[in-house]
């Protein structure tokens, strides 16, 4: 009993007075206003780099969010289960939490205790009544296959406002995460087929908006509110409520579990930040997702190492299809390289992609060095890609990934392209677009060498042995 | 060779006698392992060392009372690191290694600030952010009696004196100073209390005055109470001067003097 006693955290009644001495005079203890949210920091997931061939097996659909002290986890999988039987075309979600007894010395390991239980519903309720992620494109067969999606939240630390946390790490998680392509086939064309990431390009989910949980503390008889509230404040105050909206201004849930009563007024006060909070971490989650993807994009285009050498410019001498969309898709990416690549081309009709994207001086000779790119000024994902060519690649990326496996032998070197600061919160790993990045290119280099005239290829293919 | 064996509390030093004949074949070998060992003692001094450091070797000095504090062990010929952080001499014999912890290891004559959990007949149990409860005697007070008992409710802060610390057994603390007086000691009221690390307490506790302490003193006033617990209560006039107070030190703990007063310059420009 005492071991138990010594654990806790506890409250003196020098910091009750203080809080709420404090907040009659708009301070609060950590020094923010009362309608100030603490820093937001979002996170995603590392790609861990399985050393060999395969490119990384990438963690999309994991974020990781820091509210000040509080930080959550967030993680979405998927599998295939049947549907339930009143809704045969529809998919499932559902969301697990876990508080880490490493959060707060109240939390212990085992059973969801009851503040587990109420997180986990407030959550649940701001995606499934709001049908903010669309259920019915989760449908594989009607009746009989559907996708199952999870999201499992961790609390690694409570700092306070476990809600609003967790609810932005499930959204950003659900935002990342990308569910294998999965087609009919087998012999009756009644199997279901699951793509392997590498064949085809994972899919994401289809997210109509984004509900925000914003959570209000109030304190002395429902007269001073905040939001946010930090452990301490949490502990002291007198009722607690959170207002789940989106950026549409649609109220998407309101929870109220006990405390101290509230008037009606306060309550519309409270809805009306709420949309306006929910603007500006709507707006947050949104720059960091699209900095991940286009991150994860920028991994997936392959470069082309120095020893590869085709031609630049052939366009007549198209004859299949598949070399016309590689040659159309590397003539996009010359566009953009064109300035440093006009200089660079020599008669060879060498095409060093690194040194378009380079800004040292790496020289040619100097080509089985692995690469270190520097940021450039020019780099086309540097800003925001246009949807086209983002749509573009990743389709032609599914043929081209399917030579792969015969690059192994190729005379890569490894290239380490890397990454801009821009993308400084998103974790990756570097080396991870090294090891994906020669073959792809290679491959790419093969199937341009088809199309390339006899002459040019035995002369690429001397000046490739040598180098 | 004769060793006292060591027996060590965190606050007395122990003493180590070296005196012991030294043989040529002896010296060969201290000669070599003074050249295979570490860097000579006084350059790890003020630095950080991790457990297993050699920090002194013994066979090179002779006929000398050696005093080791916390996280320090004798292993026969040297002196080696227990505790990772930073070791410290003051001279002329006493070496000891400091660390900053979250946690609080209670050791005699350390002042604390508490926290009243229970009530019991002839027994406060207080939370000093140790690993078990601590006992503060109901008569432990300056002219306590059993007339006079001090009615302290549940979450009363309290600054104490450790007097008694076994790690088998609950530490037991007084509101008195040794002499019987009262000195500062007992129940804080107002004010605002929060947490930090055994290292920022002790830092704010060090003479000369803390850089930080310094700089807010120079445009505010305000009292604070340091516990060597990790825990700090300060208290001013108006709630925004606490807040800063408290903000400033709990932002100053990796800082060095210069930066502290930079930090507290730019927290007064924020608020004016």
């Amino acid at each position: 009993m005492e071991q138990r006693l010594a654990s806790t955290s506890r409250m003196t009644v020098n910091e009750r007075k203080f809080v709420e001495t404090a907040l009659a005079s708009d301070l609060r203890v950590d020094g923010r206003r009362p309608f100030d949210y603490r820093r937001l920091t979002i996170k995603f997931g590392r790609s861990v780099p399985v050393y060999g061939f395969t490119a990384s097996a990438t963690e999309d659909g994991s974020s990781e969010v820091q509210l000040g002290q509080t930080h959550v986890i967030g993680f979405v999988t998927s599998q295939l289960v049947q549907p339930y039987r009143d809704r045969p075309n529809e998919g499932t979600l559902s969301i697990f939490t876990e508080f880490s007894p490493m959060a707060d010395p109240s939390f212990e390991a085992g059973r969801p205790g009851e503040s587990a239980i109420e997180l986990g519903r407030v959550v649940d309720r701001g995606l499934r009544e709001s049908k903010a992620v669309d259920m019915e494109s989760l449908c594989v067969v009607a009746g009989k296959s559907v996708w199952s999606i999870r999201v499992d939240l961790h609390i690694l630390d409570n700092g306070g406002n476990l809600i609003d946390a967790a609810n932005i790490a499930a959204l950003a998680a659900l935002l990342t995460f990308r569910r294998p392509e999965c087609s009919l086939g087998g012999e009756n064309g009644q199997d279901i087929i699951v793509h392997d990431p590498e064949v085809m390009e994972p899919l994401t989910l289809i997210i109509h908006h984004l509900p925000i949980a914003v959570t209000f503390a109030f304190f002395s008889e429902g007269n001073i509110m905040v939001i946010d509230p930090t452990h301490k404040e949490e502990v002291v105050m007198g009722g607690r409520m959170t207002a789940t909206v989106n950026s549409n201004g649609d109220v998407c849930a309101v929870q109220k579990a006990g405390g101290e009563g509230v008037t009606p007024n306060m309550i519309m006060q409270c809805l009306r930040i709420a949309s306006v909070k929910a603007a500006d971490i709507t707006s947050k989650i949104k720059n960091a997702v699209e900095t991940y993807n286009t991150e994860r994009t920028l991994r997936k285009v392959k470069r082309h190492s120095s020893t590869v050498t085709h031609q630049v410019s052939v366009p007549d001498v198209i004859t299949k299809d598949k070399q016309a969309e590689n040659i159309i898709r590397h003539q996009e990416e010359m566009i953009h390289h064109e300035p440093d690549r006009i200089s660079n081309c020599d008669d060879e009709m060498t095409v060093d992609t690194r040194t378009c994207i380079k800004t040292e001086g790496n020289s040619r000779d100097s080509c089985t060095d692995p690469f270190v790119g520097g940021p450039s000024n020019w780099d086309p994902y540097l800003n925001k890609l246009s949807s086209n060519l983002v749509g573009k690649s990743q389709d032609l990326l599914g043929p081209l990934t399917i030579g792969k496996e015969q690059q192994e032998e190729s005379k890569s070197n490894k290239m380490a392209v890397e990454n801009s600061p821009e993308y400084a919160t998103i974790s990756s790993n570097s080396e991870t677009l090294g090891v994906s990045g020669p073959r792809q290119q290679t491959d790419v280099a093969k199937s341009l060498k088809d199309a390339v005239k006899s002459k040019a290829r035995k002369k690429s293919k001397a000046s490739a042995t040598t180098r | 060779k004769r060793h006292r064996p060591l027996r060590r509390s965190s606050i007395c030093f122990a003493s180590l006698l070296c005196s012991y004949a030294i043989n040529p074949q002896e010296t060969l070998t201290s000669e070599m392992n003074a050249e295979t060992s570490d860097a000579p003692p006084t350059s790890l001094v003020d630095r950080t060392v991790v457990p297993g450091d050699t920090v002194l070797d013994l066979t090179a000095m002779a006929n000398q009372t050696i005093k080791l504090g916390a996280g320090l062990r004798q292993d026969c010929d040297t002196i080696s690191v227990m505790k990772a952080g930073k070791l410290r001499l003051s001279k002329p014999n006493k070496y000891w290694v400091e660390s900053s912890h979250k946690r609080y290891v209670p050791c005699v004559e350390d002042t604390v600030l508490g926290i009243v959990v229970d009530c019991k007949p002839d027994n406060f149990l207080v939370d000093i952010k140790a690993p078990t409860l601590a006992f503060l005697p109901v008569l432990a007070f300056e002219g306590g009696t059993r007339r006079n008992i001090p009615k302290f409710e549940i979450g009363t802060l309290l600054y104490v004196r450790v007097v008694k610390a076994n790690n088998s057994m609950n530490p037991e603390l007084s509101c008195m100073d040794e002499t019987g007086k009262a000195a500062e000691f007992g129940q804080l009221k107002d004010g605002y209390m929060f947490e930090t690390s055994t290292g920022l307490s002790r830092m704010l506790l060090s003479s000369p005055t803390c850089p930080v302490l310094e700089a807010l003193g120079k445009k505010l006033s305000y009292e604070i109470a340091v516990g060597l617990n990790g825990r700090v209560w300060a208290n001013a006039s108006s709630p925004s001067t606490v807040i800063l107070v408290s903000n400033a030190i709990m932002n100053s703990e990796s800082l060095s003097g210069l930066q502290q007063k930079i930090m507290v310059e730019k927290l007064m420009q924020r608020l004016q």
